[in-house]
């Protein structure tokens, strides 16, 4: 360094100090840290780097807010100082402020170029925010600075491979590995990095260089993984064409594990059958494969299984009648799910339904399910039956099942109760007794179902599951909260609180859907926004592997872990949760006295009111112990990452009265246009998002996109008249190239010269059979100001028979007639509760009060379940 | 789930109960027995001296009948009270009954401290089945109670008994 600045050089007393201050930092001796830098700033009180130092310990120390302002303070007073710059910088990853972070680690940088902790920071950081070509270039340094360590050479490799320069990688690698000598026997971290190295090569197309490579290094035993040797092998020789030796490979593969489905779609590509796109022409073969290979495997199911995709006709019904009677008898619960997937070949299930429902008859009249020349006896039947009772039993429960997945569900509600009289202690039969009664409408009789089946085995945590999501579906949220109660910690504040931590995104949606449901917005958008907190916190997971990854050289998993953050906000929960509490944002934007009815509404019950006061104490009570183990344990140091504040909010009151909904919910869906392009209920939640905040374009583009993806869907039908009549009431029409744009799309969406009562009425006329397709068209009316008898009228027009009209879509319809405060809205409850028997979703509050009632067994209070 | 063995058509294994499977426990009695037990006999059957003669009954892995026992002592000596035993109507004929009462009469008599003098039990006299099933499996008939029941008619019961050890 040319200069000390005069107001960092400290005497020799005091600079001693300072390192001894620094060494107690990097030993964690936080207090005497803290002495040392008092001892330093009596004397001098403006030195800037001991201020950050010491601020810095304070943050370890748990006092953030006064460190922070000792670390801002100090970085003024030396700007010229890398050691304030990394301070700040590691006080802003605490604080997971990863952009800000990376600022001042560059700051740093300038004044100390070649400090090797902060380049490896600065490159996590880098790695964090995907700025690659930077990612490059410090990878680069640290590498040149220390080119003896394995990791440095890696971080560079996938510093290139990240930045999608895979020539430079095999460079990298090659090089590295030259440098080589006497790498020891079984070195994992050496046998990941090779098959790395493999990886890269085929996805240059270069694959007998990767073979070769691949080859020498299994038989050396660098390469240690041998089943990944042996699929790596198979998938590059399938790149280079069909030939014996790819076959073999993948028989070799099928052999080590009988059950993997790829492996027997290897087999067969090599073959050059696809076993996805079978044809008439390749039928036969592939079958005789498959059938070659379940006399070898007698005791695999998978080349049974895919010889049922395979085969047609008089083949299938002797392969299927097998693969059935054999799950049947050994009782495997799965069965239907299993075949389910060939349910979208008519003659399939055709021939499914008749063979098992001839299989019941069988047994009902004591026949043998193998030998069906055994004649019936038509004694008494059970006892002199040839088939164990449990077959029987499985019989009924797939044909329940079958019944109910075609929409039958009274033949599959008699069918289950038949068997529940035959054998009333399977679980599997009550869960399923409460799909049935589900799909039905009835999710009050249906929890209890499921409820039942839980009390059968208490240990059973899906059913604990499945029991607590049926009771949310019935509205009972305090009952799942009890149940749910029955696996979380017992120490936690509350059940929720414990799935929160734990991260179980069923829980989150479900109860927020339940509120949602109840009318308790603020509460819906509360776990709406956990359920985005969640991914937060995926999100920042990655950020310890871009470090320890190298380390490891588990390289091939990483880069994959990098693959799926990068597609993190499209999972189907964040979707789902984005797109519900962008709705209700909405409808609070669009008319506020909403938020008023929903606060009014949340005044809790009783039980609500106790369950609060409980999880309150038990928070107290951690919130105590945690001070107490605080101030007991010999340990000071409270790190460097945020503990998240105490919330402030547990009810969402805040969120749901938001003077800007629309800005929330934007946050919210963000993420998704440029990751979920496939979603036609994203589009049209961006769509009202974006025309409500006054962003035209961005509106008209995501109908364009919705457009593609279902011209004639029901929701973008509406959407089309919407945005025509807010746009042409705009006081002054947009000018310029945007106008222009907005104008053109928009009227390719819905050509200028048709009314919007005549396009109205012509999508009508191209749907009559379609019930959304009616209340769209409904909706439509009303949105062009027609007059509610006319709305109304349109409306019922879903109760035709022909209109196919679905639960729930009339659950939508009598939402919107209540919402729209039709006097036929009652009129048309009424209709619905007839019209779907066995419903409980009709009901007038009062009876479906009643029918929980009843649909909370008492019998649970003398229940034990420990 | 202990003991396995095989029946004409599939697998009989046995479980001990727990709170957490006692609730196939009430299901299979409730459908079983025209008799509502009380609260105390599920608590007793969960006691840890009696868990070799009260077991869940399984066939095929699907629980289809129970057998429940306590343990008496009267002026030193123990015996064996068969409090429940029953198969599921479609799972009879099947050697289950024979197969769950083996297991307990076993477990009887390599039962010691104290060793068990005998084991006995109650049938309706209308239940002529049940008696001809108990005295196959070694039972003998020693007593006659016209009133045992109080609930159900008729109220008479035999008394059946096995001796285990005859000098306990």
């Amino acid at each position: 360094m040319a200069s000390t600045p005069s107001k960092r050089a400290l005497p020799s007393k005091e600079s001693s100090l300072f390192k001894e201050l620094l060494t107690f930092y990097e030993t964690r001796q936080l207090k005497k840290g803290q002495k040392t830098a008092d001892q330093i700033l009596k004397k001098f009180p403006e030195h800037g780097e001991t201020l950050c130092m010491k601020g810095l310990i304070l943050t370890h120390m748990g006092k953030r807010d006064e460190g922070r302002e000792l670390v801002k303070k100090g970085v003024r007073l030396d700007l010229t100082s890398h050691i304030v710059w990394h301070v700040f910088g590691l006080i802003q990853k605490g604080e997971k402020n990863y952009e800000e972070a990376l600022k001042s680690y560059t700051q740093a940088l300038r004044f100390d170029k070649e400090n090797m902790n902060i380049l490896r920071d600065a490159a996590h950081l880098q790695t964090q925010l995907r700025l690659y070509d930077g990612l490059v270039e410090t990878r680069h340094l640290l590498l040149k600075l220390r080119p003896n360590l394995r990791q440095n050479w890696i971080g560079l490799a996938i510093a290139y491979h990240l930045n999608g320069n895979l020539t430079e990688v095999k460079r990298v690698l090659e090089q590295y590995e030259r440098t080589l000598k006497n790498v020891p026997d079984y070195d994992v971290e050496q046998s990941e990095l090779m098959l790395y190295h493999v990886r890269v090569l085929e996805d240059l197309g270069e694959l007998s260089e990767a073979l070769s490579l691949l080859d020498v290094n299994a038989k050396s035993r660098v390469i240690v993984d041998r089943v990944a040797i042996m699929e790596t092998r198979a998938r590059i020789l399938s790149k280079q064409g069909p030939t014996e030796e790819t076959e073999q490979s993948w028989r070799a593969l099928i052999q080590h594990n009988p059950d993997c489905p790829d492996y027997y779609k290897g087999l067969l590509a090599s073959k050059g059958i696809d076993l996805d796109n079978i044809t008439d022409s390749n039928r036969a073969e592939a079958l005789q494969i498959l059938r070659d290979l379940s006399t070898q495997l007698p005791r695999a199911d998978t080349p049974r299984r895919l010889a049922l995709d395979v085969s047609i006709g008089d083949e299938f019904q002797e392969l299927v009648r097998d693969y059935l009677l054999r799950g049947l008898k050994k009782g495997i619960p799965s069965l239907f799910v299993d075949v389910k997937t060939l349910y979208k070949d008519t003659p399939k299930w055709m021939t499914i339904e008749e063979l098992v429902e001839g299989f019941r008859e069988t047994q009902e009249n004591g026949g043998s399910l193998d030998d069906p020349s055994i004649p019936s006896a038509h004694s008494s039947p059970p006892s002199t039956s040839h088939e164990a009772p449990t077959t029987y039993l499985w019989t009924l429960y797939f044909l329940a099942q079958h019944h109910s997945s075609r929409d039958n569900h009274f033949r599959a509600l008699t069918l289950i109760t038949t068997a529940l009289t035959h054998t009333p202690t399977l679980p599997e039969l009550l869960t399923f007794k409460g799909r049935i009664l589900k799909r039905l409408g009835d999710p009050v009789e249906a929890s209890v179902a499921v409820n039942e089946a839980r009390l059968l085995d208490g240990q059973d945590r899906f059913l604990n599951t499945k029991a607590a999501k049926y009771k949310l579906r019935a509205g009972l949220i305090e009952d799942a909260s009890d149940i749910l109660g029955l696996f979380t910690k017992k120490d936690a504040p509350s059940p929720g609180a414990d799935l929160e931590d734990m991260q179980s995104l069923l829980y989150l949606m479900e109860e927020g859907n339940a509120y949602r449901r109840k009318g308790r917005l603020h509460q819906a958008l509360k776990k709406y926004h956990v359920v985005r907190k969640v991914f937060e916190e995926f999100e920042d997971d990655q950020y310890d592997f871009h470090g320890y990854s190298l380390r490891k050289s588990t390289l091939n998993i990483y880069l994959n872990l990098i693959a799926w953050e990068d597609n993190l906000w499209s999972h189907p929960a964040y979707v789902a949760s984005a797109i519900a509490a962008s709705q209700i944002y909405v409808k609070v934007h669009d008319d506020p006295s909403v938020s008023k009815d929903a606060l009014s509404s949340g005044t809790s019950t009783e039980a609500e009111k106790k369950a609060k006061k409980k999880a309150k104490k038990a928070a107290q009570k951690i919130q105590e112990e945690l001070k107490k183990a605080a101030s007991t344990s010999t340990n000071e140091d409270k790190g460097l990452e945020v503990t998240p504040p105490k919330d402030e909010d547990p009810d969402g009151f805040k969120l749901l009265t938001d003077p800007e909904p629309l800005e929330r919910a934007w946050k919210l869906l963000s993420p998704l246009p440029a990751l979920v392009r496939n979603n036609i209920d994203v589009w049209i939640a961006v769509y009202d998002v974006a025309v409500r905040r006054g962003k035209y374009l961005q509106a008209v583009r995501a109908l364009s996109n919705a457009k593609a993806l279902d011209p004639e869907h029901a929701e973008l039908h509406l959407r089309y008249l919407h945005f025509r009549k807010t746009y042409s009431a705009l006081p002054s029409p947009l000018s310029g190239p945007v106008g222009a744009i907005v104008s053109n799309t928009l009227s390719s969406l819905l050509p200028s010269e048709l009314s919007s009562d005549l396009y109205n009425s012509q999508y009508l006329q191209r749907h009559p059979a379609d019930a959304r397709a009616v209340f769209s068209a409904a909706r439509g009316l009303h949105l062009l100001d027609h007059p509610k008898e006319e709305v109304e009228d349109m409306i019922f027009g879903v109760l035709n028979r022909e209109a196919h009209l679905q639960l729930k879509v009339a659950l939508e319809v009598l939402a919107f007639l209540q919402g729209i405060r039709s006097a036929r809205a009652e009129e048309f409850r009424l209709a619905c509760d007839q019209k779907f028997l066995l419903s409980s979703v009709f009901k007038n509050p009062a009876e479906l009060a009643l029918l929980q009632r009843e649909g909370s067994p008492k019998e649970e209070q003398q229940e034990v379940i420990g | 789930m202990s003991p396995t063995s095989k029946s004409r058509t599939g697998r009989i294994s046995f479980a001990s109960l727990t709170p957490n499977n006692l609730g196939t426990v009430r299901k299979l009695n409730s459908v079983l027995f025209p008799i509502k037990y009380s609260e105390k006999l599920y608590s007793e059957i969960l006691l840890p001296e009696v868990e070799d003669f009260c077991k869940l009954v399984y066939f095929n892995d699907v629980p289809v009948g129970t057998i429940c026992c306590r343990l008496e002592t009267k002026e030193g000596v123990t015996q064996l009270y068969l409090l429940t035993m029953g198969v599921l109507a479609p799972y009879r004929s099947l050697g289950i009954g024979s197969e769950s009462l083996r297991l307990v009469l076993d477990a009887a008599v390599a039962h010691t401290k104290p060793a068990i003098s005998r084991i006995y039990l109650h049938v309706q006299v209308s239940n002529d089945g049940a008696k001809r099933f108990y005295e196959r499996n070694g039972f003998k008939e020693v007593e006659l109670d016209e009133a045992y029941y109080k609930k159900i008619k008729p109220s008479g019961a035999w008394v059946l008994e096995k001796i285990v050890h005859p000098s306990a």
